[in-house]
């Protein structure tokens, strides 16, 4: 589902070469719920971005359902975002001068999808994380837990293999934060693949799978370890 | 996509409504001038020609310069003017004049003429009469005033008082003289703009007057109808130079057409260089919609970084910037043309006088000055927007 092959990629800060990926190897399988973790700068962020097809690699290949994602045009690299992936981010990045409902259609819109199947469309992803009757409401005026719901509506809307969360109880209080990762435990249980990017080990203990990250190098992932849960 | 891109410009301007207006202010002003400015002149052009084309787009004016010890007599006239595409020829004789009617005297002009004058120049009467071939003959002293010297000299303020004054005398330049007839008021644009004090007398009285001696110096001369008129002039031209044995400078033969072209040549200069900086306005507008532009793609950096994170291409992400940047500039010009409308009723309501109204052609050159300002000054702002990294987009605070 997703593969990592000897990948690293590299930034140049005024002359100084970082190392934010450092030939790492790991793969995904279709179903997974998997906790991306370690301190800020270990290169998780580096990760997401190529997961997500924002960013591409320097050197190795990474695959999205065993297709390589490199040599891709800017509006390839779109179009895949819009078809395979989805995001949720920590300030949940809604535009507020749209109502959550429109917010949640956007991606349907950029993928060309007609009127009445996007309304069909959005009206189930709203049901999923239990927000139909907010539809109308701008994010502005609900609360962060429903921010994020709408948010993951967003993500889940277009129906795409791969969930990619940043942080997404790093805004919420904790009461909160579980709700919404309860709310992941049903989609992974629903069949969705999810990856989600935290530093928070608590929040990292409820995916099924770690994979700790430090200074661009994989550290430990619990799928090589016998007990994954023992590493914390 | 277009209407979805619509849809998200139209909210987008929305949401800003103050700073949208003032952006608009810029496209609102410069159409408004464009569009007041070239419809003013046009108008005003327009009733100029019209008002010379009903003084008869059909009338040669002809003027003796030198008349080589040989003046034109009346009796000469139907020979020079015996082509069948002449209709009729009047001699005009002016004169400086002042008319005394009780204790008060006036400045007027005074014509020396005949009947058919007032045929060619298509005039009608308030009251009495025109002059008549007897009057002529007689050299009698009478006269024949525009409504304009009535109004002076007798104090009317209505047709019904013209007939007053028919019968009464008045001297014009010491001569006493029997008002017979009083003109009908001239509403056209000209006679408003050369405020004729006219008086009228037979031509043979007028000759008498004049210290230039006899002779007929200058005559209007109308052609059948407007399509002959090239035909008159050079039947004219050609009568003329045989009778002073060849020199085609003695006289002058001024053609209506030639005065009407002239005059819309120049007004239509004038349009074009009003309508040329109200033009330099409004893509100062435009500058200022691109700076705005700016100012809102970078403020919204970060929509674009969700937008491009949820799959939106380059050109979903252009195509907005560029519609939003169209929308105001059309809005700014329909607004614009509206109060362009406004503003030209509010002249014609102060200007009895002209009617104004508004020119289409330069509604659809502003219409298509502002799509073009809206593309031109979009296209920047919305190619910097297309081109943000998706990652720095998402990060920027």
């Amino acid at each position: 589902m997703i593969e990592f092959n000897d990948v690293s990629k590299l930034y140049e800060t005024d002359g100084e070469t970082i190392h934010a990926l450092d030939h790492v190897s790991m793969s995904i399988e279709k179903g997974e719920f998997v906790g991306v973790t370690g301190s800020s700068g270990s290169g998780k962020s580096t990760m997401m971005h190529i997961m997500g097809c924002l960013d591409a690699v320097t050197s190795g290949v990474y695959l999205l359902e065993g297709q390589p994602i490199e040599n891709y045009s800017e509006n390839e690299l779109a179009e895949i975002r819009n078809r395979k992936i989805g995001f949720i981010f920590q300030n949940f990045n809604l535009l507020n001068r749209m109502t959550i409902e429109e917010n949640v259609e956007l991606p349907l819109i950029y993928r060309g999808v007609r009127s009445a199947e996007r309304r069909r469309l959005v009206g189930e992803a709203l049901g999923q994380v239990g927000l139909s009757d907010r539809r109308k409401h701008t994010p502005n005026s609900v609360s962060g837990g429903q921010q994020q719901r709408a948010a993951i509506a967003r993500a889940i809307v277009t129906d795409p293999a791969l969930i990619l969360a940043d942080e997404p109880t790093g805004n919420l209080d904790s009461r909160t934060g579980t709700d919404i990762m309860t709310l992941f435990s049903e989609l992974n249980a629903a069949g969705r693949t999810i990856v989600l990017i935290t530093h928070d080990a608590g929040v990292a203990a409820q995916t099924h799978r770690i994979v700790r990250l430090a200074d661009g190098h994989i550290e430990e992932d619990s799928k090589e370890t016998k007990n994954g849960a023992a590493i914390f | 996509m277009a209407l979805q891109s619509f849809k998200i410009a139209w909210k987008a301007i929305a949401a800003n409504k103050m700073r949208s207006f003032l952006t608009m202010l810029g496209i609102i002003i410069g159409v408004l001038a464009l569009v007041v400015l070239v419809s003013l002149v046009t108008s005003a052009t327009s009733a100029v020609t019209d008002s010379i084309e009903s003084m008869g787009n059909d009338m040669l004016t002809v003027a003796v310069l030198d008349d080589k010890g040989n003046p034109i007599k009346l009796k000469d006239m139907d020979d020079i003017a015996g082509d069948e595409s002449i209709a009729l020829t009047t001699p005009i004789l002016q004169l400086n004049g002042t008319a005394k009617v009780g204790n008060e005297t006036y400045d007027v002009s005074v014509e020396g003429t005949n009947s058919a004058y007032f045929s060619i120049e298509g005039s009608e009467l308030a009251a009495g009469r025109f002059l008549k071939t007897a009057d002529l003959d007689n050299v009698s002293h009478v006269a024949v005033v525009s409504y304009e010297a009535a109004e002076d000299a007798f104090g009317i303020d209505s047709a019904a008082g013209a007939r007053d004054v028919v019968g009464q005398t008045a001297l014009l330049n010491g001569r006493k003289f029997l008002v017979v007839g009083v003109l009908a008021e001239d509403e056209s644009i000209m006679a408003a703009m050369m405020s004729s004090n006219a008086v009228y007398i037979p031509f043979t009285t007028a000759e008498r007057m004049s210290d230039s001696g006899s002779g007929i110096s200058q005559f209007y001369a109308a052609a059948k109808d407007s399509e002959s008129v090239d035909r008159a002039e050079q039947a004219l031209t050609e009568a003329l130079t045989s009778r002073f044995r060849g020199d085609e400078d003695a006289f002058r033969i001024l053609n209506q057409n030639t005065l009407a072209d002239t005059m819309s040549d120049v007004t239509n200069i004038f349009a074009l260089l009003l309508g040329g900086i109200a033009a330099i306005s409004l893509l100062v507008g435009g500058i200022g919609i691109m700076n705005i532009m700016l100012v809102s793609v970078t403020e919204r950096t970060r929509e674009i970084g969700i937008r491009k994170a949820i799959g939106a291409r380059r050109a979903g992400i252009m195509l907005q910037f560029i519609i939003e940047a169209l929308v105001i500039c059309l809005i700014g010009c329909t607004i614009g043309v509206a109060a362009s409308g406004g503003i030209v009723t509010l002249v014609s309501a102060a200007m009895p006088d002209m009617t104004f109204s508004l020119s289409g052609g330069v509604i659809v050159v502003a219409v298509l000055f502002s799509t073009a300002i809206g593309l031109l000054f979009g296209l920047y702002p919305a190619r910097k927007a297309a081109g943000m990294n998706p990652i720095d987009a998402l990060r920027y605070e």
